[in-house]
């Protein structure tokens, strides 16, 4: 028989595995895609009376009237932390000896780390694109138009490309899928010390020092930019920068680790 | 050529905590065609041998070549030729053994429609047709691990190492797998297997190496290594242990072993006599006694100075180890 190894037919079979992998356990899906769609609906309950049309005039404003355009980005950030399954799933692989087995085989090990990260990859987009359709239902509607949609979606993706490098890095580090998952901790500090419930001027003391240095503070600004104040390329800019910065440093860490976890003992 | 020809190899692994010398000196030739069999307890560094071959581990000293292929710098054309099921690889349970197969193939190199083909064979070959459509998180242990060799046949291998394959298995389904590695063998195919099970080893292996401690302490054929302990082994029970002792200081040959002694010697039922005079004429008294041809059992006894855990000298030894 013909034998044909191309590192993208090792990488797509790798990926559909994977791809069946999750479709088989689909309520694993569902914890953040809830925590995510909580976020956007109890904010916008609690906080949406205050404000958001009726702040109109006072010194609360910063939601342009619209509070879901000004919450959604924090749903969406959430959301997005959903790439971090990848390092679950490639150390699910370590640990059942699954990938023992395709180091046995001539197979690439780029697409052995790979898959996994695609995987993450579209479930960032299934998740953060699902809480965009619920927002878009209940009245999301940027102030650059349906084009914010696509902008805010870019930058989901990106920064949760950053999570599943950190995950992959975390998980290969600690070798248990326990320390991939305590790794998610991050997540806590990642969304809350940040401009989650009111703009970054509003924050007070040691709150707005930390969000200052936090990269998600410039994520989700960036994509509020678009939702609710307009073009705005500066703040757009530096959302984007800090997340593809914090994409490409623990994407780098999860080559490095990886690299370690495929070398022989 | 030899199909696998190990010479001096040794692996030393070094955590934190400690340094572990797993492999010792190993050294041993498979020829081609054959079912050559590493006989060993837990931790004898069975599996650590079987990685190093497999290229899955670096070797701390020595070398070994496969089939004439350096098995350190010729690593990607060893991978080619051999097919490994190791002991804790893990079989994708969310996957059915059809699912598995096929993606084993397209990994392996094969078209969509040779894969399809070449999965229908093989489950054909493992006995899994009728269960290829079942997620393998239902399959019984027998089933995965035939699955298991099934998938390391998947690009035909010359060569296949096995660690373990029939631990855990129950007496019905290790006959079945045993059939099945035999096949292979008639067909050509030169089998590596590990395991602790002395019956296993006798019935299986065309030949063997016994090793301990990461050492090989004996090799040849079965009846090779049954004849080279030397005659008949002759066990003695005793009414107490006082004259267990004391008879331990008559027959000076004589091996400690349970509540039994054993020596082995030529002819040994003409010498029962003899031996049971010099006991009584001690005062010592034999409350029975026996003669029979060595088993491997003996032999490794022999070799190690003690014996397999769950063995009792008997053939039964592996039905003490299911339940
Ligand atoms: N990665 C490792 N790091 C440290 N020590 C190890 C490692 N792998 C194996 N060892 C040690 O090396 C020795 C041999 O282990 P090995 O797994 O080769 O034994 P084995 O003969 O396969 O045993 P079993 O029948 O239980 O499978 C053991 O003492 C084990 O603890
Ligand atoms: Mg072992």
């Amino acid at each position: 028989m013909e034998s044909n190894r191309s590192f993208f037919v090792q990488l797509q079979v790798l990926t559909k595995r994977m791809v069946l992998r999750v479709v088989r356990r689909p309520l694993a899906e569902l914890p953040n895609l809830i925590i995510s769609a909580f976020f956007l609906f109890v904010y916008d309950g609690a906080l949406g009376g205050v404000f958001g049309g009726t702040a109109s005039g006072t010194p609360f404003d910063f939601a342009n009237g619209n509070f879901i355009n000004f919450i959604l980005p924090v749903s969406i950030v959430s959301a997005s932390l959903s790439g971090a399954a990848s390092g679950i799933y490639l150390v699910e692989d370590i640990e059942s000896g699954v990938f023992k087995r395709y180091q046995s085989m001539p197979i690439s090990r780029w697409a052995i780390i790979l898959a996994p990260m695609n995987v993450g990859a579209l479930r960032v987009l299934l998740q953060a694109g699902l809480i965009l359709l619920i927002g878009k239902f209940i009245g999301a509607d940027p102030e650059v138009g349906n084009v914010g949609f696509l902008i805010v979606l870019s930058l989901a993706f990106i920064w949760g490309m950053g999570f599943a490098g950190y995950s992959v890095a975390a998980g290969v580090k600690s070798g248990s899928s326990q320390g991939a998952q305590a790794a998610t901790f991050l997540f806590f500090p990642a969304i809350f010390l940040a401009p989650t419930f009111v703009p970054r001027e509003q924050l007070k003391g040691w709150l707005e020092t930390a969000a200052a240095y936090n990269p998600t503070t410039y994520v989700i600004e960036g994509m509020r930019s678009v939702m609710v104040q307009g073009w705005e390329l500066d703040i757009l800019f530096r959302g984007y920068l800090a997340a593809t910065s914090f994409a490409v440093i623990t994407l780098t860490l999860a080559v490095i680790s990886a690299r370690k976890a495929t070398e022989k003992a | 050529m030899l199909a696998v020809d190990v010479k001096n190899i040794k692996k030393t692994f070094v955590t934190k905590q400690e340094t572990v010398e797993a492999v010792k000196d190993v050294s041993f030739q498979v020829e081609q065609g054959e079912i050559f069999g590493l006989l060993g307890p837990n931790g004898a560094g069975k599996s650590t041998t079987i990685l190093m071959l497999t290229t899955l581990l670096s070797i701390t000293k020595g070398e070994a070549s496969i089939l004439g292929l350096d098995i350190v710098t010729k690593d990607k054309e060893v991978r080619e030729k051999i097919g490994v099921a190791l002991q804790d690889t893990g079989i994708d349970n969310l996957l059915t053994g059809k699912e598995l197969f096929f993606t084993t193939c397209r990994l392996w190199g094969y078209s969509k429609k040779d894969s399809e083909k070449r999965t229908m064979e093989l489950l054909e070959l493992v006995g899994l047709t009728e269960a290829a459509d079942r997620r393998v998180k239902t399959y019984s242990g027998g089933m995965k691990r035939r699955l298991d060799l099934g998938l390391s046949l998947v690009h035909s291998p010359d060569i296949l190492f096995l660690d373990e394959p029939t631990t855990g298995l129950d007496p019905g389904s290790r006959r079945v797998l045993w059939e099945e590695i035999k096949r292979l063998r008639d067909n050509g195919v030169t089998i590596i297997l590990t395991t602790q099970y002395l019956e296993e080893a006798d019935e299986l292996a065309d030949r063997l190496a016994i090793i301990d401690e990461g050492l090989v302490v004996a090799e040849g054929t079965s009846d090779e290594l049954k004849a080279s302990i030397g005659g008949d082994v002759i066990t003695f029970s005793f009414e107490n242990d006082s004259d267990l002792k004391n008879a331990k200081n008559v027959l000076n040959d004589a091996i400690e072993d349970k509540d039994q002694l054993r020596i082995t010697v030529e002819n040994g039922a003409a010498k029962i006599p003899s031996f049971i005079n010099d006991l009584n004429k001690n005062g010592i008294i034999v409350s029975s006694v026996s003669a029979s041809k060595p088993t491997l059992d003996d032999v490794f006894l022999e070799v190690t100075g003690y014996r397999l855990e769950g063995s009792a000298g008997s053939d039964s030894s592996n039905e003490l180890e299911v339940k």
